[in-house]
């Protein structure tokens, strides 16, 4: 139920291993911000978690991530509740670990789609129980038979987190157009959002696609903003309509320059797709996948270390130009990216 | 610009082009001017912004991220790709794209992958096998099933083998024109277990697969409508798991014109980050772009 509050929440500034500290735990119910590997993937918080040797987590998402490739590869994560579950660079294809975790009966899996999980998060958002959704009626998603958390005996109302069933089908009662989908409302118990820049009591913004943060952070009841740069919130408040979380949801900010590292922040860095593929090539097989997260993860003794070890020729090529917010330096494919010039597509169309 | 305008328009021959690469045409054929696009990764997204700077200039194209018209000028390698939210009208996010575009009626054409497609259409992208314990677990829906069946026409991109070709899925993800009433237990058109809803008559059209075109007849039943170039009906049918219509084939799928192929080169995937490889143009081609 919407969660009625007496006083407002007061946003500390905390480093990253206190936030870690403060707000993660063994189980805890994690939505994290972005999408897929590409975009605003709180990288550095899913690291900390990692060498904090948190446990059984539930991920609870819209989709598959850098963050959720560290959590499988470290065994991390318990449930995955989400709807696509490939991740970065290797779009389309699922994470080695994540397959490999699950055959085995490690994890339990819940599947879902975009659509239903941008109006479940919206629904938490909203303090609504439930929203209504046309999803696809005959899709194995809302087969009776294929409820993952149903199954594992977990819809018994003691969690409080997961509702008492998947979905329901009934006929939509006001207007008469057949029949359609309820599905509860996503209520996470942390949100961590990695952002351009936060004002220093809370308020945060980002440019470039907007995901589900916004609703994930009002879903939430806790969330930890993570921000390229703290500024001051008078800064923040000079174009007001450019921000999209006010400082009252905030439980956190913690300032972590390249913390969505290899992910982008449009505007201050790009995705390092030749990193992405290390990563991939090291989860197929245990020895690679060892050695990488003894290097990358429990190697740098903090996330400064982590970002210095990746070297200023990395991070040159990655910076964005303030133009486009990405980088047109870094090897993406088997060619260079060429100049930059007015998209064809502007002027066959006359804009 | 000047330049695309002297590339001619007549079709590149065997050996001028690779498979993809007609792929990626096909699909930007199946674009309208005035549709409004919701495309997956992959070569979709290839294929639509092909599209966009050939046949429909004025289609406008959702990513499903939160991106409203984008105009790219260097290939996203994903949907929430910086370099696809370019010159982009909005940007929002996925309750914009899926409940303001998708849900309230506005987009026209979805254009989507598949690990394997029933005879009616129906697509699978989340498990082979039983459900929880696949052979093959892929990565589910995504905006898959949403798209797939909120957006009014639909096509997908399939690669063409006997168990991905398949008389019915093992998972459905997204229902074609024969779905399951889950409230009676039976395998129904989709018009009557969509019965009453806005989307009744939505469904695939198409399907481009590495082997041929598909269309889908009266019924709702995948028939084939033209082979790709050096591929045979008896390939094609072998390829098959099911027993494909073949008696509306038109004949060979028509092949990529220079021009398609220079725009697809040179302005869409220049960095081959989906395309495997680039192939040389023919001397008299060449001879224009060299000036």
């Amino acid at each position: 139920m919407p969660r009625l509050r007496t006083q407002t929440k007061k946003a500390q500034i905390m480093s990253l291993e206190e936030a870690c500290k403060a707000f993660m735990h063994d189980g805890a119910m994690v939505a994290w911000s972005g999408f897929t590997g590409f975009n605003r993937n709180p990288f550095a918080f899913a690291w900390q978690t990692v060498r904090q040797g948190v446990k059984n987590l539930h991920v609870i998402d819209r989709h598959g991530s850098c963050c959720t490739w560290l959590l499988n590869a470290a065994g991390a994560m318990k449930i995955y509740e989400t709807d696509w579950m490939g991740w970065g660079e290797m779009a389309g294809k699922l994470d080695v670990n994540l397959e490999r975790r699950y055959k085995k009966g490690e994890m339990i899996l819940e599947d879902y789609s975009h659509g239903a999980m941008a109006m479940r998060f919206l629904a938490g958002a909203i303090g609504a129980p439930f929203i209504p959704y046309n999803a696809p009626l005959g899709s194995d998603l809302y087969n009776p038979k294929y409820d993952a958390l149903g199954r594992a005996g977990m819809r018994d109302g003691k969690n409080p987190k997961i509702p008492k069933k998947k979905f329901i089908q009934f006929e939509e009662p006001f207007w008469g157009e057949g029949e359609t989908i309820l599905l509860p409302a996503a209520r996470p118990e942390l949100a961590v959002i990695h952002v351009a820049q936060a004002g220093d009591k809370g308020t945060a913004r980002w440019r470039g696609v907007g995901t589900i943060d916004k609703e994930i952070a009002y879903a939430a009841d806790k969330v930890v903003i993570l921000a390229e740069e703290i500024v001051p919130e008078s800064e923040m408040r000079k174009v007001p309509e450019a921000n999209q979380i006010p400082y009252f949801v905030v439980d956190a900010i913690v300032e972590c320059p390249w913390g969505a590292f290899p992910s982008s922040v449009p505007f201050y860095y790009d995705y390092d797709a030749p990193f992405m593929r290390g990563m991939d090539a090291a989860s197929r097989n245990p020895e690679d996948m060892k050695k990488w997260l003894d290097e990358w993860v429990y190697g740098p003794k903090n996330w400064e270390e982590f970002i210095v070890k990746l070297g200023a020729k990395r991070l040159l090529d990655l910076k964005a130009d303030s133009v486009t917010g990405y980088s047109t330096r870094m090897m993406r494919g088997k060619k260079p990216a060429p100049r930059m010039k007015m998209p064809l597509s502007v002027a066959m169309s006359g804009y | 610009m000047e330049l695309i305008d002297k590339i001619p328009d007549e079709p590149a021959k065997p050996g001028e082009f690779i498979l993809p690469e007609l792929m990626a045409i096909q699909i930007a054929h199946q674009v309208r001017n005035d549709d409004i696009v919701f495309a997956g990764t992959g070569l979709p997204m290839v294929g639509i912004m092909t599209a966009n700077f050939i046949n429909a200039p004025n289609a406008l194209l959702i990513y499903e991220s939160g991106i409203c018209d984008g105009k790219t000028m260097h290939v996203p390698m994903s949907v929430c790709d910086q370099r696809a939210a370019n010159m982009s009208s909005t940007l929002g996010g996925l309750v914009d794209t899926f409940g303001y575009y998708l849900q309230n009626g506005y987009v026209t054409l979805g254009f989507l992958g598949g690990a394997a497609i029933d005879k009616y259409g129906g697509v699978n992208v989340t498990s082979i096998g039983d459900y929880y314990s696949p052979a093959h677990r892929f990565t589910g829906s995504g905006g898959n099933s949403d798209i797939g069946t909120m957006a009014h026409r639909t096509a997908f991109i399939i690669l063409q083998e006997k168990r991905r070709f398949i008389e019915r899925n093992d998972y459905t993800t997204t229902p074609g024109w024969w779905c399951w009433d889950f409230k009676t237990n039976e395998w129904k058109p989709k018009k009557e277990v969509w019965k009453g809803t806005a989307y009744a008559n939505s469904g695939p059209v198409a399907v481009v697969t590495n082997m041929g075109n598909y269309a889908f007849d009266e019924k709702g039943e995948i028939y084939l409508k033209s082979f790709h170039p050096g591929v045979t009906i008896e390939q094609i049918k072998e390829n098959c798991g099911f027993n494909l219509n073949v008696s509306r084939v038109e004949g060979e799928t028509k092949k990529p014109t220079y021009k398609e192929l220079f725009v697809l080169r040179e302005f869409v995937d220049p960095e081959l980050i989906f395309l495997p490889q680039k192939v040389e143009y023919p001397a008299h081609i060449q001879k224009i772009i060299n000036g």
